[in-house]
């Protein structure tokens, strides 16, 4: 029999040894109870479950707080949850008087999640921290625990301050923005739902300009400016006379 | 920062090692491919790059782990991916087609090509250098006819599974970004085969490279034949490497899926220097315009007759351009996929770190770390034609 040639035993020894060191270091390394029960060491999970608790949780907070979980149950932060604010609060659970969770009263609280950000979804209520209302804390006019979403804004100047700014210095003064705009009360709440109407023709301003009861500056309503539109001449909010 | 882009998205997981990475496999499988053509294909031409282009694959291949080790942060944890192998984890199944190409196929390769050198350069020395030949055959110094005939077709053999291999380390790296369903500009089956031959022409490149500068130091007259013939195999894989690439991107435009817009942009703006001016014109067009008209590849020759002086020097310009764009290829796929929201409506930006453990020092020091290897195995195993004991050897017994 011809024997083989002189690599293949020692090259088979090296492969042997390093198969070899594979299988020990797996007898030796792997933990024990690696495996069990997925890819990974079964017995992260007790040492895991060993780990000391450190949230009660809202159910707990119930016994004592009644008085703050049921209407931050009903309110707008009913989706955040105690511990968010307080911190971890086990502890306090298990001796109320001697541990008390954390209390944060200043504005960084609340700017954590209110500040703008664009990365946030669309409708989530944010504010510019810089702008609104600098150096209030926040707690001073909103309820930590049962936030109210801003009432709607009575006057139309809160949204069109632009307008009403420019009005209010105008011979147009004394008008107010309904003399010219039927706007339906939607329109305060959902101003996009339900657009106000604007002026269409030039017997609008004919009312009062070209009736001469009226006692304002008259103009000759057949001729004056014609064929154009009152305002492509005047602007209404600001009417000059040029 | 442009459009909008979730915070999670914001930065940038996979940074510049993650580039390192592939291009590092890519030129171990291009090089080790380029010395299998000598072996399995029997081009003569190609054959004074042989031993070196296996000893290149054999140092990016040892560095080629490393970006991922720094990037993980736990180098001490990786031997673990062998004692508790997942399979059903594509990125965990790394170590083992890592190892398996580097047991399997390179170190045996090598070891079997320079067994019978390394007995002789035992008898020929003396010292420390005699007990580290002689370690290094592991005992196996028989020198005798059928011996070395075992060296040579056992060598052809693993070169011919190299070869699978090969394709399997680098196809296993573009694999993983080709699987990434939820990220539009990798997901794609095209990734494996694009990958593997920008690989082949990183490999060739770098190998040209190498061996001309080394040549030149060594003071040694270039073998004009074997720089054409690697020229031409370069022009070869170039072609097919730019087809595909036009392939996968022509395809992409056809298809039209919804993220064709936001990868319209990311090509437009972010990747615009990277993409279009390194990767397709540096990097593709004037190699390939280069090397078509003054390399044998169209015509034999070449198109234009070129003194040889001026053809080296196109050959090692286009090489080095070769380079740059392959490494902005990976750069284009790694970190491009990562530039735009995978909620495809817009576009972040990537700062590179200088220092760190991800930075661009740690780039430069791991891209000239198989250099220094290389240097240091070619003391231990001069790869030139001319350290070679002679051929053939006189018979001996063991
Ligand atoms: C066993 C009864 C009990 C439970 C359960 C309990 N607390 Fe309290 N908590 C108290 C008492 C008592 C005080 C002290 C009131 C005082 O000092 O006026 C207190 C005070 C607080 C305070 C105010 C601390 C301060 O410095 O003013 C906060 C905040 C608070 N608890 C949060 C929680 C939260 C959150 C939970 C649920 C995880 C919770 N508590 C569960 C009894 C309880
Ligand atoms: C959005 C953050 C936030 C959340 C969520 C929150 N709290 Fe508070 N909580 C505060 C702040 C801020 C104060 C301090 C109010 C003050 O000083 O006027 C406070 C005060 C308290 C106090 C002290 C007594 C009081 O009423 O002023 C108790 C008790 C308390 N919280 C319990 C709870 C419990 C129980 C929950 C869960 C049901 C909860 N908090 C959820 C922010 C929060
Ligand atoms: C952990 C994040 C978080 C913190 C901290 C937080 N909030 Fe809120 N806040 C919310 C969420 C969530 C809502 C409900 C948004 C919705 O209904 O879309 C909300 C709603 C509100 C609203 C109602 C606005 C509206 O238009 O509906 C106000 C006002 C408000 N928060 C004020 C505060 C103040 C003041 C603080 C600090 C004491 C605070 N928030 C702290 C998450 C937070
Ligand atoms: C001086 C009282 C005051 C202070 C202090 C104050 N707010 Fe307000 N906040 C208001 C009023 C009034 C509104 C409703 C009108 C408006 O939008 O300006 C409002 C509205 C909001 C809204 C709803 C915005 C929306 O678009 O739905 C949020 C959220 C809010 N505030 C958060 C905060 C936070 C956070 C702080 C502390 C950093 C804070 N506020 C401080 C008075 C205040
Ligand atoms: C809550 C904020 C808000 C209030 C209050 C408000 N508006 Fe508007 N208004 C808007 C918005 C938003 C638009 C739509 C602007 C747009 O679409 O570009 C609008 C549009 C209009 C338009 C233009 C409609 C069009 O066809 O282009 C008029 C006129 C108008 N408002 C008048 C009024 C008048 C008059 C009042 C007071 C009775 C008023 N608005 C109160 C927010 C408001
Ligand atoms: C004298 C009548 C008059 C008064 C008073 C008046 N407007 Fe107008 N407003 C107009 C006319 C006319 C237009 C249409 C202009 C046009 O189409 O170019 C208009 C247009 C608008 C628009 C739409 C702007 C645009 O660019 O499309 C808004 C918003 C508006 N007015 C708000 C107001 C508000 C708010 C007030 C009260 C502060 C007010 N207006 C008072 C006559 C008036
Ligand atoms: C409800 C009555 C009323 C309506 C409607 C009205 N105006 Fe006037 N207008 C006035 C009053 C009052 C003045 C101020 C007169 C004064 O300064 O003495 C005035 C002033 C003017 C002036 C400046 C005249 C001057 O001499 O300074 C112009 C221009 C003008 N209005 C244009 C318009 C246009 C254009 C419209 C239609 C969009 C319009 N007005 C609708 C009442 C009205
Ligand atoms: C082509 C542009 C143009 C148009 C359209 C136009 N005006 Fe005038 N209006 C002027 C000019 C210019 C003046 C000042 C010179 C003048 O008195 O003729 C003026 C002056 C006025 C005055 C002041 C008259 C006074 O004596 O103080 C009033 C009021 C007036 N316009 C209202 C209107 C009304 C109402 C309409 C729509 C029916 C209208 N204008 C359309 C250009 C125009």
């Amino acid at each position: 029999m011809r024997s083989l040639p002189q690599q293949v035993p020692r090259l088979a020894i090296v492969f042997g040894v390093a198969l070899g060191g594979l299988f020990v270091a797996r007898g030796l390394l792997i933990p024990d109870t690696f495996g069990d029960r997925g890819h990974y060491r079964a017995a992260a999970v007790d040492s895991i479950a060993a780990q000391p608790v450190k949230f009660a949780g809202r159910a707990e907070c119930a016994v004592c707080h009644d008085d703050v979980l049921k209407p931050h149950g009903a309110g707008n932060h009913r989706g955040v949850t105690c511990e968010v604010c307080h911190g971890p609060a086990q502890a306090h659970v298990l001796a109320p008087l001697e541990v008390k969770p954390s209390v944060v009263r200043k504005r960084e609280l609340c700017t954590a999640c209110h500040a703008f950000d664009p990365s946030r979804p669309l409708g989530f209520p944010q504010i510019d921290p810089v702008a609104h209302n600098p150096r209030a804390p926040c707690i001073g006019c909103h309820r930590p625990h049962t936030p109210e979403p801003p009432t709607p804004p009575e006057a139309c100047s809160a949204c069109h301050g632009h307008f009403a700014r420019q009005k209010a210095v105008s011979p147009h003064a004394a008008l107010t923005c309904e003399t010219c705009h039927q706007a339906p009360p939607q329109h305060r709440t959902n101003p996009r739902a339900a657009l106000p109407g604007k002026p269409e023709s030039r017997t609008f301003c004919g009312q009062c300009h070209g009736t001469p009861e009226t006692g304002v500056p008259q103009v000759e309503m057949e001729s004056h400016g014609q064929p154009n539109l009152c305002w492509q001449c005047h602007y209404p909010h600001y009417p000059e006379i040029r | 920062m442009q459009g909008y882009i979730y915070p999670n998205e914001y930065e940038l997981q996979w940074s510049l090692l993650i580039v390192l990475y592939p291009y590092l496999t890519g030129l171990v499988a291009g090089a080790f491919i380029l010395a299998s053509l000598e072996r399995v294909f029997n081009v003569k031409e190609v054959q004074p790059t042989y031993r070196l282009a296996l000893l290149t694959a054999l140092a990016f291949l040892i560095v080629a782990p490393l970006p991922l080790q720094a990037h993980l942060g736990h180098p001490e944890r990786s031997y673990q991916i062998f004692l508790t192998p997942n399979t059903k984890s594509a990125m965990a199944m790394f170590g083992f087609v890592y190892a398996w190409y580097l047991m399997v196929v390179l170190l045996l390769e090598i070891w079997l090509d320079y067994r019978k050198d390394m007995v002789q350069w035992a008898q020929a020395s003396t010292g420390w250098r005699r007990w580290l030949y002689y370690g290094l055959t592991l005992g196996a110094t028989d020198l005798s006819p059928r011996a070395l005939r075992f060296d040579e077709s056992a060598g052809r053999w693993i070169t011919i599974i190299g070869i699978p291999s090969a394709f399997l380390l680098h196809g296993y790296v573009g694999f993983i970004f080709g699987s990434v369903k939820a990220n539009p500009w990798w997901s794609s089956v095209l990734m494996p085969v694009v990958f593997l031959f920008s690989a082949i022409v990183s490999g060739i490149a770098l190998v040209l490279v190498l061996y001309m500068l080394t040549t030149m130091f060594r003071w040694q007259k270039i073998d004009m034949p074997c720089l054409d013939k690697l020229a031409q195999f370069l022009f070869y894989a170039l072609v097919v490497d730019a087809s595909l690439e036009s392939l996968d991107f022509i395809h992409r435009l056809y298809e039209a899926e919804e993220s064709i817009e936001i990868l319209g942009q990311l090509v437009e703006n972010r990747l615009f220097i990277s993409l279009i001016v390194l990767q397709v014109l540096i990097g593709t067009l004037i190699p390939l315009i280069a090397l078509g008209t003054t390399s044998p590849a169209l015509r034999k020759g070449g198109m234009f007759r070129t003194p040889p002086d001026l053809r080296q020097l196109i050959y090692l310009t286009s090489a080095v351009f070769v380079q740059i764009g392959i490494f902005s290829i990976r750069w284009n796929v790694v970190i491009g996929g990562q530039l735009f929201s995978k909620s495809l409506r817009g576009l972040t930006v990537y700062k590179v770190e200088l220092l760190g453990i991800e930075g661009l020092g740690m780039t430069i020091a791991l891209l000239v770390l198989p250099f220094a290897i290389l240097w240091a195995i070619a003391k231990i195993l001069p790869p030139w034609p001319e350290s070679e004991a002679v051929r053939p050897a006189a018979p001996q017994t063991a």
